[in-house]
């Protein structure tokens, strides 16, 4: 019972944050509001006991990737008056596609495919870790995946690289590989000169 | 099977991302002046991991790895094919790079993670992998078309891309996901197995179905899902085109080979229907707008759309036949294509592109041989015989009147006559109109010869098509 | 005790909120990341849910690979994103029109 409470609490704010998401025009209202989707997302996670990724969830997303956007959207200086309109433009589509989308897919997926018997979940001992599962099956079973995930991280990293850095056009510090590399023959020149008298 | 025995299969893979990360290191340390070296290594890199790839070669079906990579006759041949491919590609592109100042070792190392996606999918075996190795492809992809950073047109393309790419990838994970309930595994054997018991009850599985063939129409630029083929193509320096247009559309093949017939071939009913659709559809959007097109890139990319209509008509068949019809049909697309971006690399000069249809106008004039070229590129791909567009094209339609689709074949017929509308009128702007400037086309010795030897290979093979066939069908298994 | 279809209906619920918005917001590319972000999270719930539901972990390991590459494509997205910015002076869609679609 109070499984079922939470998570219809969970669900309601949920739905009321992924529309905030899509409907404010601020960026900043939007990227705030998300967090709040993934922390609900968390909760409900929590409750179909994936904790590990509950909590990757909360650590990798709302630590990082959504203060990647923060970061971006402060960064760029966006005219947010300019974005504001003809938003309305294209509402009457989106709703009335999603509409459709959203009857359809319930009527589907409520259909009784899923109350079977087989999809009756586990009970786990108590002494069950579900970190300790998912880290076993990823270094045996999932190893191959695992190395591909890594390069995929490294191309985002080159990509990100090659994209947005540039040297600064007005930088006028030297070169430190020049600098070192200069011999005490490119700076002084021994002139030989006599001496002249006074007169 | 010990870990370091099911490693031994994967020596390609592990050569290919050790030596992209070697290229990596390297070109950040060598500096601007030896910034060729990246290209030379690059393409030695890839010589090895096709010649690894031949090493390695089973034989037959091996699943190893927690069954995640499968090597089997298609893998090897696919796997081949893409890394041989790539290497006039990256020859192309280099000869562009050099031209335009694109002094950018990023083109190579993006590209060979691109390469390394492709690998990863045309030797999946689960749909994890399928998924992780579209993403590498992908990601590469994305960065790529964004590449020349202060062209405006090229970042629009590549934002365009990059948002109806992760919507593609997020449709097909939702597909996946609703395969994975229905059936409780993420192998590809399995999922087949699971899908063959249960025979009663399939709507979740078309349900799921129906959002990854959507996935797989927007990688393979199938209309309606080829918004995004026109403005990339446009928008993506030269080289890059080149390289989008080529080598992932084998990969494209090898995922829906992968994900439609090894995974869900018992579903086969239903998604020769979806497929049927995706493939008139684009047949005729690709071959009618094409017509309209001043700018040539733009209108390979339309030709692109119609091609891969044609290519789908062979999976469509649902029968081994037609999956080797269509591999052909891939591979000839791959060197076709490949020619026609070279033919504009080749006309183009620093600080001007010749992507525009009037820039081959009186080629004849200016230069009788790649006027010819171009001629047996533009007769190939329209589909005249003896050429090897026109083996592709005979083999699939085939293909598709044997499985019992005669009106599909019709329309294929009609529109490819449609279709070689566009592609003779260049070669009516070559022979026949006055050039707009006289100047000779200057290009450098060997880009004369790869291309040359490229569009003359369409023209031998076209003159004895089983040789290419024999390659396609024992890959099959036939 | 939640229902297998619960969590499947609000998976959906949000997938389709994550279309509309994409249909809604084509003039904000930052909006736009946003909302794939969101398609992301309701296919990782029905991933958990059927995990949980099936007693199989392989669905719980698919979600952390997800996870995995969501953030590199972010981290890619934003990168152009950057590019578009420093070419346009916006991220305003309808003013990419350097190109007929």
């Amino acid at each position: 019972m109070i499984e079922q409470t939470l998570f219809y609490i969970a669900a309601a704010v949920l739905v009321f944050a992924a529309s905030a998401v899509i409907t404010v025009r601020n960026p900043v209202v939007a990227a705030l509001t998300l967090v709040l989707c993934f922390f609900c997302n968390a909760a409900i996670w929590l409750l179909l006991e994936a904790e590990f990724l509950a909590i990757v969830l909360v650590l990798v997303y709302v630590g990082a990737v959504m203060v990647l956007f923060l970061f971006v959207v402060m960064m760029l200086d966006i005219n947010i008056a300019e974005l504001r309109k003809g938003f309305s433009g294209f509402l009457p589509i989106g709703v009335t596609v999603a509409l459709i989308m959203v009857i359809s897919m319930v009527l589907v997926l409520a259909s009784g495919y899923f109350a079977g018997p087989e999809y009756v979940p586990l009970k786990h001992a108590a002494e069950y870790s579900n970190t300790r599962e998912l880290g076993l099956l990823l270094y045996s079973e999932y190893l191959y995946p695992f190395e591909i995930a890594g390069a995929i991280l490294l191309v985002a990293i080159v990509a990100a690289i090659a994209l947005t850095h540039r040297r600064a056009k007005n930088n006028k510090s030297p070169a430190p590989g020049t600098q070192v590399a200069v011999k005490r023959e490119d700076r002084i020149r021994l002139v030989k000169m006599k001496t002249e008298q006074q007169s | 099977m010990a870990l370091s025995a099911e490693l031994y299969y994967l020596i390609p893979e592990i050569i290919l991302l050790s030596g992209a990360c070697l290229v990596l290191v390297l070109d950040a340390v060598l500096g601007k002046e030896q910034w060729s070296f990246t290209y030379t290594l690059t393409q030695l890199l890839l010589l090895a991991t096709a010649g690894a790839i031949l090493f390695v070669d089973p034989g037959q079906a091996v699943t190893v790895l927690g069954g995640n990579f499968i090597l089997d006759p298609l893998g090897v041949l696919l796997k081949v094919s893409i890394c041989l491919v790539a290497l006039p590609v990256f020859f192309y592109g280099h000869d562009y790079n050099l031209e335009h100042g694109l002094h950018k070792g990023e083109y190579y190392i993006l590209g060979l993670f691109a390469i390394l996606g492709m690998l990863v999918m045309a030797s999946a075996g689960t749909l994890l992998t399928v998924y992780l190795g579209l993403e590498l492809l992908s990601l590469s992809l994305y960065a790529m078309v964004a590449m020349n950073r202060d062209s405006r047109m090229a970042s629009e393309a590549a934002m365009k891309y990059f948002v109806l790419g992760a919507l593609a990838s997020g449709m097909l994970l939702y597909g996946i996901s609703m395969l994975y309930g229905a059936t409780g595994t993420l192998q590809l054997a399995g999922l087949a197995n699971a899908i063959a018991g249960q025979t009663d009850n399939t709507l979740i599985l078309t349900f799921g179905l129906i959002f990854v063939i959507v996935g797989i129409a927007f990688k393979l630029g199938a209309v309606p899902f080829h918004m995004w083929v026109p403005d990339v193509y446009e928008g993506a320096p030269t080289s890059v085109t080149l390289f989008i247009s080529s080598v992932p559309k084998i990969a494209a093949f090898a995922m829906a080979m992968r994900v439609l017939v090894d995974g869900m071939q018992p579903l086969a009913g239903d998604w020769q229907g979806m497929l049927i659709i995706l493939s008139v559809l684009s047949m005729i959007a690709g071959n009618v707008i094409a017509i309209a097109q001043t700018n040539i890139k733009r209108m390979f990319a339309y030709s692109t759309i119609s091609h891969v209509g044609f290519l789908l008509l062979g999976i469509i068949a649902a029968r081994p036949a037609g999956y080797a019809a269509a591999m052909f049909y891939v591979l000839v697309y791959s060197l076709m294509s490949m020619g026609g971006f070279a033919m504009v690399i080749l006309l183009g000069r620093k600080g001007k592109e010749a992507d525009l249809l009037e820039d081959f106008k009186g080629l004849s004039e200016r230069s009788p041989w790649f006027a010819f070229v171009m001629l047996i590129l533009m007769f190939s791909m329209a589909g005249v015989p003896p050429f090897l567009g026109f083996w592709a094209k005979w083999f699939v339609i085939m293909e598709v009147i044997r499985a019992g689709f005669p009106m599909l074949a019709g329309i294929a017929v009609f529109f490819s006559v449609i279709g070689a509308y566009y592609y003779i009128r260049i070669i009516k702007l070559m022979y026949f109109d006055k050039p707009l400037e006289m100047k000779a086309i200057k290009s450098s010795r060997q880009m004369r010869t790869v291309l040359s030897l490229n569009a003359l290979s369409l023209l031998i093979l076209g003159l004895w098509p089983p040789l290419l066939m024999a390659l396609c069908l024992k890959a099959i298994g036939l | 005790m939640i229902a297998l279809q619960q969590v499947l209906v609000l998976g959906a619920i949000l997938f389709c909120i994550s279309v509309a918005g994409i249909f809604i917001n084509r003039k904000n590319v930052l909006i736009l990341l946003m909302c794939i972000e969101l398609m992301l999270l309701s296919v990782n719930l029905n991933f958990i849910a059927f995990s949980h539901f099936l007693g199989n972990i392989h669905g719980q390991v698919f979600v952390f690979f997800i996870l995995t590459v969501a953030a590199a494509e972010s981290a890619i997205g934003l990168a152009i994103l950057v590019v578009l910015f420093r070419n346009r002076g916006t991220i305003n869609v309808t003013e990419l029109d350097s190109m007929k679609g």
